[in-house]
Parts: structure tokens; C-alpha cells; sequence
């Protein structure tokens, strides 16, 4: 792949990171891994990754914390597209994430890691 | 308490007695006159029993008006207290009943937020499992999926053929639990109910695709009687719920070449929808409990050995607090004429479900939690 896109995974729960992590980089997705939200932010400000996708539960800094700070840089933060990862979909946080321009909610029992991997294809026009 | 001995209607009686006794003798010693005396004593008699009959008859008049207000108590109003005038044991009476009434409304209250606590601890602790559940239901879900599509190198097709078994009971769990999570939510009440104008019927066609394989595997005739429809304000996860719990029902109860009926109708004032298959229906002694939380009719239990019995509990909650009806008819009427002359066989009974929705949609419901999330 000439232009392979680079994603930002963080989630807490290291198996389904790395079942995350898996898939992306068999579709030709460069993968940076965060198991908690401390480490999402860093690695988010420094790579500047095409796509981000935030667990919302997780150490140090919850992902509604995480999106937020992203949305707070200038262009590439107010551009990039945000997926929400979640178990715990309440009216609370989805309307929370909804006012950062959120692309998408996802509870993790609906979607199988196929369905997730084109979701951000469509998104990345791939 | 202290009891004050107020003389009592006998000892006035008994006074009045001896007093009536003592004039007779005194008048006698004094007159020594025996019809004088007879005349006097029938006079004293006669006021001794007026006496008598008033102080009872103003004991009886307060006597029964508070065995009225204990009968009012005892069906459960406890607001009012007696306002005390009297000194005498009718207001001894009254006080030691409001002392009453005052323990009953503190047990009364102590039971009903003990009550209170009690279910919101239980809802509490069935949302608290099935978050707590999710996280390894999907890893469970996401390493299978990745055994079963070849991500992790070739399996064999006996391996992909049990694994898919894994995939199917891992729904099956995922499922479970999210309807716990509902039920829990509509106990609590916190679930909300956000209309968005909706395509009533592609949300329907979009249920019925999910189940498009076990219907072809089970050779079942789908027929579709739909009106044109304007778009209406429903709450999309909620919709979706309600009729893929209604078609999962039909689907997993019709027989095999068996029909499945499905009309969307307008009326002047309702969206009306009929879901019907000709399966094994409802018996007719299951049928009050059938919308029950954990119900299961008997004979399905025998089809089916797994099934919640939260469908419908989760169906209905949903309908009626957004405003519209539900209800059913089992033996279904629908499929009568088809049938011909020949009679309904006992199997094929059949149910139809009946849904109306509100032309102007579902009602708004503020809530913090959604169902079906």
C-alpha cells in the first residue's frame, strides 16, 4: 500500500486491543497502540494518526477527556475522525462525545472486528 | 399511659340507683305515704333511665364515628389524625389510635423505601453484571470471529464447524444480556425514548433480514401487506427491538412451510401493525402471563429449551410507555380462510401480535439510559 493510513487504538482491556491491533494491520492499516488514555493523548499529538479510536473507560484519562484535548489542536485535531469504543453507552457520554463531532459510537458486543475495519474504510474513503 | 378512671355510666346508674332508694325511704319515714312514694319512685326511674339512655346514646354516636374512621384507616388511608376534644376515654381512646396511626405511617414508610432500595440494589447490580459481562463477551466474540475467518491461519472445517457453535451461544449470551440490561432499565424507569421521523417500513424489512436465513432454512412463506406510509416519529433502537423480538418470536415458532404474516396499516389516528404466524400459539391458560417478565408459555418450552422470557416483558414496556397499544389473539383468525374447509389442526393454532402506534409518533421520554445500547 502506497498511502497506508495510520490508526490510533486505545483500549485498556489488552485482548481486545490486540484482537483490534490484528485485524487493522492484516487489512494494511499502520497501528499505534494506547492501553490508557495518558498514553492515546501522547501518542495522538505526536503521530497526528488519520483516524483515532477511543475506548471511553479507561486509566488516567477517560476517552471523553482524550477527544476532547484532540479536538482542542489546531486543523488536524478539529479534522481527524473520532470512533467511540464502548460497553457502557449511556445518553450521557454519547450526547457528551456528540458535541466533539464524535464519527461514531460503537458498543463492542454489536460489531464484529470486519464490520468495524469497514466502518473506517468508508470513513477513509478506502 | 396512665388510665384516669372516669365514673362510668354503670356507677352512675348504680348511684342513681341508691339515691332513688334513699329519697323513697326518707319520704316514706317522712310522709308515710305509699302512693306518694310509688308515684315519686316512677318518676325517679323514669329520669334515671333518660339519663342513662342520653349518656349511652352520645358514647355510641362517637363510638361508631371512630369505628368509622379505623375502618378508613384499615384500607390504608393513614393521613388524617383525630382532633382531641374530649377528656373523658373517648379521648384517651383517640390518643392512644393516633399514636397508632403515627407507628403505622413510620412502618409504612420504612417498608416502602426498604422496598425501594431493594430493587434499585437489584437493578443496580444486574447493570453493574452485564457491563461487567460485555468486555469478555465481545473478546470471546472478536477471537472467534478472527478463528473462524482464517486471521490466525487455516483451520480445518470440523475445527470452523465447532467454532462457529462457540460464535452462535456467544450471541446468544451477548443477547441475554442485553436484554437484562433493558429489563433493568425499564424497572428502574430510566430508560429513554427519543423520536426521530423513521421509515416505519424499512426498519421492519431491516428486522426481517437478520432472520432472512432461518426463514429459508424452515421453507416459511413471508408475506408482506404494507400501506404507504408517511415518515413517523419513533425511536429507532426502540423500534428495532420491538420487531425483531416480534419476528424472532414468529420465526422461531411457525412450522416448517409454515406462514408468517406481516401488515402495516394506516388508520386515521394509528400506525397499525399484525404480526402473525400460524405456529403452535399460546394455550389458553397461559395466556394472562404472557407479557410476564420471565415467562415462558408451556409448550414453547418444549420447541425451544432456551428463551429468555424477556421479549415480550420488553415489548410491551416499550409500546406502552411510548404511547401505543399491544396486545394478541391466539388461535390466530388470520389464517382461517386460507385454510379452507379443512380444520385447524391443534398444532397449528398461531398467534397474531397487534401493534398501534400514534400517527403523531412516539412520545418523548426523558431518560439517562437507552435500551437496546
Amino acid at each position: 500500500m502506497t498511502n497506508k493510513k495510520t490508526i490510533l487504538i486505545a483500549e485498556d482491556e489488552a485482548a481486545m486491543l490486540s484482537a483490534l491491533s490484528k485485524k487493522f494491520t492484516s487489512k494494511g492499516f499502520d497501528v499505534l497502540e494506547a492501553k490508557d488514555g495518558e498514553e492515546a493523548l501522547a501518542k495522538a499529538l505526536d503521530k497526528k494518526p488519520d483516524l483515532v479510536m477511543l475506548d471511553i473507560i479507561m486509566p488516567k484519562i477517560e476517552g471523553i477527556e482524550v477527544m476532547k484535548k484532540i479536538r482542542g489542536v489546531r486543523q488536524w485535531g478539529g479534522e481527524v475522525p473520532i470512533i467511540m469504543l464502548t460497553n457502557l453507552s449511556d445518553a450521557d457520554s454519547v450526547s457528551e462525545a456528540a458535541k466533539f463531532r464524535v464519527y461514531d459510537f460503537l458498543v463492542k458486543t454489536d460489531w464484529k472486528l470486519d464490520d468495524i475495519v469497514n466502518l473506517v474504510k468508508v470513513k477513509l474513503n478506502l | 399511659m396512665k388510665i384516669k378512671i372516669n365514673l362510668s355510666d354503670k356507677i352512675l346508674l348504680i348511684l342513681a340507683g341508691f339515691a332513688t332508694i334513699f329519697v323513697l325511704i326518707a319520704i316514706f319515714v317522712i310522709e308515710n305515704s305509699l302512693q306518694q312514694v310509688l308515684v315519686l319512685g316512677a318518676v325517679v326511674y323514669l329520669f334515671s333511665f333518660i339519663t342513662a339512655y342520653l349518656i349511652s346514646w352520645r358514647f355510641s354516636k362517637k363510638i361508631i364515628k371512630l369505628v368509622y374512621r379505623i375502618e378508613e384507616m384499615a384500607s390504608g388511608n393513614l393521613s388524617k389524625k383525630f382532633t382531641i376534644t374530649e377528656k373523658d376515654e373517648i379521648g384517651q381512646l383517640k390518643n392512644a389510635l393516633n399514636e397508632l396511626v403515627s407507628r403505622l405511617q413510620t412502618g409504612v414508610a420504612q417498608d416502602v423505601s426498604k422496598h425501594k432500595e431493594l430493587s434499585r440494589a437489584k437493578t443496580d447490580f444486574v447493570a453493574l453484571a452485564s457491563h461487567q459481562l460485555r468486555t469478555p463477551l465481545s473478546i470471546i466474540k472478536w477471537y472467534v470471529d478472527f478463528l473462524i475467518s482464517g486471521d490466525a491461519g487455516d483451520i480445518s472445517a470440523e475445527q470452523k464447524k465447532y467454532l462457529k457453535e462457540v460464535y452462535v451461544s456467544n450471541e446468544r449470551l451477548i443477547e441475554l444480556v442485553n436484554a437484562l440490561l433493558d429489563v433493568s432499565r425499564i424497572d428502574v424507569g430510566t430508560f429513554s425514548i427519543e423520536p426521530e421521523p423513521t421509515d416505519i417500513i424499512k426498519k421492519v424489512d431491516i428486522s426481517i433480514q437478520k432472520f432472512l436465513q432461518k426463514i429459508d432454512e424452515k421453507q416459511i412463506k413471508l408475506e408482506r401487506l404494507y400501506d404507504e406510509l408517511p415518515m413517523i416519529n419513533l425511536d429507532p433502537r426502540l423500534t428495532k427491538t420491538v420487531f425483531e423480538n416480534l419476528i424472532s418470536n414468529a420465526v422461531k415458532y411457525a412450522p416448517k412451510k409454515g406462514i408468517i404474516r406481516i401488515e402495516i396499516k394506516k388508520t386515521k389516528t394509528n400506525i397499525y401493525i399484525k404480526i402473525s404466524d400460524n405456529g403452535c400459539g399460546i394455550p389458553r391458560e397461559n395466556q394472562p402471563q404472557i407479557f410476564t417478565k420471565l415467562f415462558r408459555a408451556d409448550n414453547v418450552k418444549k420447541i425451544e429449551s432456551v428463551g429468555t422470557g424477556l421479549g415480550l416483558y420488553i415489548v410491551k414496556a416499550i409500546i406502552e410507555k411510548s404511547g401505543g397499544k399491544i396486545w394478541f389473539q391466539s388461535p390466530s383468525l388470520e389464517f382461517l380462510e386460507q385454510k379452507g374447509k379443512k380444520p385447524l389442526k391443534k398444532i397449528d393454532n398461531g398467534a397474531t401480535f397487534f401493534i398501534t402506534i400514534p400517527l403523531k409518533g412516539m412520545k418523548r421520554k426523558a431518560g439517562t439510559k437507552k435500551l437496546s445500547s
